[in-house]
């Protein structure tokens, strides 16, 4: 029990821990809004990246495939093409891409981590080619994009300062809805965890697998590709590499995830706890003023104890 | 694990508390500390302002503007004094927005913009290529035709190109031949190949006088290029800007590189952290951008 | 012809592998029963008897493999009580197993000396140029002289990779140990060309030469009396048997496996014949396992299909499911065209969609979803029935999942139970209970009661029977002859891909099922 939720407890206890430390800053309603919208575009990724690894495949393309997708809207919206156009085309291509994954995984059965790999390093060099190696950002970015990653839904006013329900954490909260419903309440999301189960025994009872596989890198695809959107709205700008990050992040926050759940298969809502971990770390580290490099140090420390942790309790089960 | 981060967290914190002075906080934020010139900016304003008895946070979130646009956010809630800021406001509108609202002064480090800053401290592009390009025409004593290597998408590289081509153009015995856009990344390849396309077309000795490059890698580059096709010898005359390692070599050297321009990275950092302790110590600092004079280093400079 | 047992007078005097009594059970399954065996020395020695008699057991308590119940041996008058693999072969005991256990990417000689400590130079370093001679010299022991030591394993047909699996066991380690005493070679010729064969046969004799013992143990009853001196007879976990090879008859010999008393003929049904409809028209199926197959399936009957390993009896409910690629074929399910290679294939999806549901050969590889609930495990082919819109309706899976898991039977906390947990008896109602919750046209069965208890396997066969009293339409494999009569209305064997026996099971006894299955005139290689 106390190892299941080991990974629960050891939030809490970082929580506790910051909520000691720094009672003015850290336990407020702001920073908490705060913390919830500088994670909002990690979970999108990392939400979307669960459903491929449910299957027990990997999709390390989404960084890059988050940095394109930014790259793509904010080329179009340079071009005039308006907002709702540059959107669509930034979110086909992620499609696209995520397709194109799925099909090198599922029908020419490349291993995942190889066929991402290389998916990673084109999806980066697309995001260089579509922008010269430049960022675009300013007047190229229509204020009504880059005023939505700012914006949100107005809760009142702390010490005469207003609050904010960030958009981006809205967005990310359905796309945590969206996750879910698909994973724990369809069909489908029952055939992919078959197929992280034991893709033998799916196919041979019925489960078309390679056409499921595909469907999880599109989803995938289509979850970085959000990121992205949010990523290049927040900021107002987009340059090729931003969001290249996002991939290490939102695995590490799967497998955070994983060490919650009864037989080690990922579930969202794990997922919603590894962003959380790694968004308050990020936050109250900082807080703390503790060294940017250290706190990469305290932070790789803290992901791998509790993988650790739930490996031992599987071991032992 | 809680047991080991507490105590992490303590001798952490100890460490910190000892240095926290009576004069105020100031948070450097930078996505670019890993780049040598932000190095020594960042650290010239940390030493500064801790002379001046201020804690200084230096924050590198290595390349992740999103994770910039956090860390200021973080920083923002804890109510530090003042932020430096060293990249573009630009890229991080909203949280540049968010220090505004929170009454939290930004100071930007060589930033490039004035957009939500209180001061931008930075080198002046138009000065700075204005001093390579005059040094370029007085060098083929203001005759001949010029090539140019520009690269426009970056905006600072963009004002040097144009500043460049007001002062050809002023010059009525120049001809500008070219402005050929450098793609990024791999200047100093594309340049090189460029620069080898247009000396093949033009073989008549003295048909180029000059190469004005934006940058020294262009320019570097551009050297190459002479030196392989064998026309070292035409009294070509490159300038390149920035006064990069490789680039001050090889205008000590004997070839077609003459000059660059060195920014004074140690003057712009000193000069923010004057201004920040202005602002925190009460006094009205007007908002604006202030340039810190460059220096044309050419070869009589460098030996 | 029964087969009178003397082993007094039999036994030369000096035994070199004797042994006395070995019994080892698998849970409730009696896998060896005080089972005996002598080998004299110089002698090639049989072990035969049907699937599950004992040999495999047997062999791998020699080896060391499986820790016995019981086991008195003696090894040239020693106590002979491996605990290890390593053990066996520092007492003299080597072995040839069917499965190759070769590295494909290593070379010839490294796979030869694996595990062996390889020659070295001074320095350490592995002497390549010594270990290519060594290995060379052990394949000309073997007359093999156009396998080159330095190539890569893969690259060999799989005769040569046999042959250089068969080579390791005759390496010798150092000086010090212990000569190689007694020869194991399981199944050997099952990948073997006729001239590898020989080739094969020639090395075993030269071993007799030297005095060194072998006990060979095979299928192939030609084989058998071609080459082995006495042949030892294993039946459910007993010797029932030792003869002289050059006085028995391959018929008295599978008079002996099979038993003397004959199950008793199940009378035909009345109405049985002639009535039943054609449900599934089978008609020239070929791929890499299946030679022309054409069959019919019947409503309401159960056909039982049967054939030694490797006749391709698994593969074709494979390629039935569409679970592995066929070459040419037709196949009809009432009428409707399902697979009409090349041109038209399906997928194990539309199998089940067509109405054809399958119980896999192996259970925890092939069937189920270990970690999975009883739930997802029984509705995996059925997800489009408990959803609307694709969003799963809880109620309606419940009651789904419910209604089938109780028609089997099944024993488990409750429908959320992971069935990792469950006793492997349950695991196979669970793969069951999702076939029969296709109310399938046809039920494709790969050894359904394989590793099951006795109680277990009888609601196994009520279940089974059960389904063809409601018309469906059964194939079942089983390689245990029990099973056939128990279940067949009819009768089928495979023979190296080919079907060579179809018949009423009324008509037929285990001896003509056996000889079918051994019979091997129509493909000799």
């Amino acid at each position: 029990m106390i190892r299941r939720f080991g990974t629960l407890l050891g939030l809490i206890a970082i929580i506790a821990t910051f909520s000691v430390l720094r009672p003015d800053t850290f336990m407020t309603v702001p920073n908490w809004l705060n913390i919830t919208q500088q994670v909002s575009i990690l979970a999108v990724v990392a939400f979307a990246s669960t459903i491929v690894m449910v299957t027990g495949a990997f999709d390390l393309s989404v960084g890059t495939m988050a940095s394109l997708a930014g790259m793509i809207a904010a080329a179009a919206m340079q071009a005039d093409l308006g907002i709702p156009l540059a959107l669509a085309l930034a979110l086909t291509a992620a499609a696209v891409g995520g397709a194109f994954n799925g099909f090198l995984v599922a029908y020419l059965r490349i291993v995942p981590f190889v066929a991402t790999l290389g998916t990673l390093t084109m999806f980066g060099g697309f995001a260089l080619l579509v922008s010269d190696g430049s960022t675009i950002y300013g007047r190229a970015i229509p204020a009504a994009f880059g005023g939505f990653g700012r914006g949100g839904i107005p809760l009142g006013t702390i010490d005469g300062r207003a609050v904010l329900l960030p958009n981006l954490t809205l967005v990310a909260a359905g796309v945590l809805i969206v996750t879910w419903l698909l994973l724990e309440h369809t069909g489908y999301g029952r055939r992919l965890y078959a197929i992280g189960g034991n893709r033998v025994a799916a196919r041979l009872a019925g489960v078309r697998t390679r056409l499921a596989l595909l469907g999880a890198f599109v989803a995938s695809g289509v979850g970085a590709g959000i990121g992205g959107l949010m990523l290049a709205s927040r900021l107002a700008s987009a340059n090729p590499t931003q969001g290249d990050g996002l991939m290490l992040n939102a695995i590490a926050a799967v497998f955070l995830g994983v060490t919650l759940s009864q037989e080690g298969e990922p579930r969202v809502l794990g997922t919603l706890v590894g962003v959380t971990i790694l968004g308050v770390l990020a936050n109250g580290l900082t807080q703390l003023q503790i060294d940017t490099y250290v706190q990469q140090v305290l932070t790789g420390v803290i992901v791998v104890g509790a993988v650790a942790v739930g490996s031992l309790r599987r071991r032992e089960a | 694990m809680p047991k080991f981060l507490v105590r992490t967290l303590a001798v952490f914190i100890l460490a910190t508390s000892f240095a926290f002075a009576q004069n105020g906080r100031v948070a450097v934020m930078t996505p670019y500390l890993a780049s040598a010139t932000t190095r020594i900016m960042v650290d010239e304003v940390e030493t500064a302002l801790q002379d001046l008895g201020y804690t200084v946070d230096v924050i590198d979130t290595a390349g992740d503007l999103a994770a910039l646009d956090a860390r200021i956010q973080d920083v923002i809630l804890q109510d530090v004094d003042a932020i430096v800021l060293s990249a573009n406001p630009e890229l991080v509108p909203a949280a540049v927005e968010a220090a505004g609202a929170a009454g939290i002064p930004m100071f930007g480090l060589d930033a490039g913009s004035l957009q939500g800053l209180t001061v931008d401290v930075t080198s002046n592009n138009y000065a700075m290529a204005a001093q390579t390009a005059t040094y370029l025409v007085d060098a083929i004593e203001g005759e001949g035709r010029v090539l140019m290597l520009v690269h426009p998408p970056y905006a600072p590289v963009q004002k040097r190109g144009a500043i460049a081509r007001a002062i050809f153009d002023n010059t009525p015995d120049i001809e500008v031949m070219d402005e050929v856009f450098i793609e990024v990344p791999g200047p100093l390849e594309n340049a090189r190949n460029a620069v080898e396309a247009v000396l093949t077309a033009n073989p008549e000795p003295g048909s180029i006088a000059g190469i004005w490059a934006a940058w020294d890698e262009p320019a570097l580059g551009a050297l190459q290029a002479i030196e392989s096709l064998g026309r070292g010898d035409e009294g070509i005359v490159i300038v390149g800007l920035d006064a990069i390692g490789p680039a001050r070599e090889a205008i000590v050297g004997d070839g077609a590189f003459r000059a660059t321009v060195a920014q004074d990275f140690v003057g712009i950092a000193r000069t923010v952290a004057g201004v920040v302790d202005e602002a925190l110590q009460g006094d009205d600092v007007a908002r604006r951008t202030i340039y810190v004079p460059a220096a044309l280093l050419t070869r009589d400079d460098l030996r | 012809m029964p087969l009178r047992h003397h082993p007094e007078t039999s036994l030369p005097p000096a035994a070199r592998l004797h042994v006395r009594r070995a019994s080892k059970r698998y849970g409730e399954e009696r896998a060896l029963d005080e089972a005996h065996l002598e080998v004299a020395a110089g002698e090639i020695h049989a072990l035969v008897g049907e699937n599950g008699a004992g040999k495999s057991t047997l062999i791998r308590l020699l080896a060391g493999v499986e820790t016995p119940d019981m086991f008195d041996a003696a090894l040239d008058g020693d106590v002979l009580d491996p605990s290890s693999p390593a053990d066996a072969h520092a007492m003299g005991l080597r072995f040839v197993h069917q499965e190759l256990n070769v590295v494909p990417a290593l070379s010839v000689a490294e796979n030869l000396f694996l595990g062996r400590p390889y020659p070295r130079h001074a320095l350490g370093l592995i002497a390549w140029r010594r270990l290519h001679r060594e290995a060379r010299g052990v394949l000309e022991r073997l007359g093999v002289t156009h396998i080159e030591p330095s190539t890569p394993m893969y690259e060999l047909r799989p005769g040569d990779a046999m042959l250089v699996a068969l080579a390791r066991a005759f390496v010798t380690s150092d000086a010090h140990a212990t000569p190689p005493r007694v020869y194991v070679f399981d199944e050997p010729t099952a990948s073997l060309s006729r001239r590898e064969t020989e080739l094969l046969f020639r090395v075993i004799r030269e071993l007799k030469m030297q005095n060194v013992s072998v006990l060979y143990v095979s299928h192939r009853m030609d084989e058998i009396l071609e080459l082995t001196d006495r042949i030892t007879v294993l039946r459910d976990g007993s010797t029932v048997a030792t003869v002289d090879t050059a006085t028995t008859t391959r018929d008295a010999l599978i008079h002996a496996m099979t038993g003397r008393t004959w199950q008793a003929f199940r009378e035909p049904e009345p109405g049985e014949e002639g009535t039943a409809n054609v449900t599934l028209h089978v008609q020239g199926l070929r791929n890499a396992h299946l030679e022309d197959v054409s069959l019919d399936l019947m409503a309401g009957e159960i056909t039982v299909l049967t054939g030694l390993a490797g006749s391709g009896r698994s593969e074709l409910l494979r390629a039935l499911m569409g679970a592995d690629p066929l070459e040419a074929g037709r196949v009809t399910l009432a009428g409707r065209t399902l697979i009409d290679a090349p041109r038209q294939r399906i997928d194990p999806h539309a199998a089940w969609r067509a109405g054809v549901a399958y119980v896999p050969e192996e259970r925890r590889s092939e069937a189920l979803w270990m970690s999975g609930d009883v739930r997802s495990n029984v509705l995996l082919p059925h997800l489009q029935r408990v959803t609307r819109f694709g969003m799963a309706r809880r109620s309606l899976e419940r009651r789904e999942a419910a209604q089938w898991t109780e028609r089997v039977d099944l024993r488990s906390r409750g429908l959320h139970q992971v069935v990792r947990e469950l006793s492997g008896g349950n695991q196979q109602k669970v793969v069951f209970a999702r076939a029969l919750a296709a109310s399938p046209r046809v039920l494709l069965l790969d050894e359904p009661t394989r590793g099951v208890d006795v109680g277990a396997k009888n609601e196994m066969y009520d279940l089974i029977r059960d389904a063809a009293a409601r018309g469906t339409a059964i194939l079942a494999v089983t390689s245990d002859l029990e099973e056939v009569f128990t279940l067949a209305d009819r009768v089928l064997v495979l023979a190296r891909g080919r079907l060579v026996l179809d018949a009423r099971a009324a008509t037929l006894d285990r001896a003509a099922i056996l000889s079918a299955s051994f019979d091997e005139g129509a493909v000799a290689a």
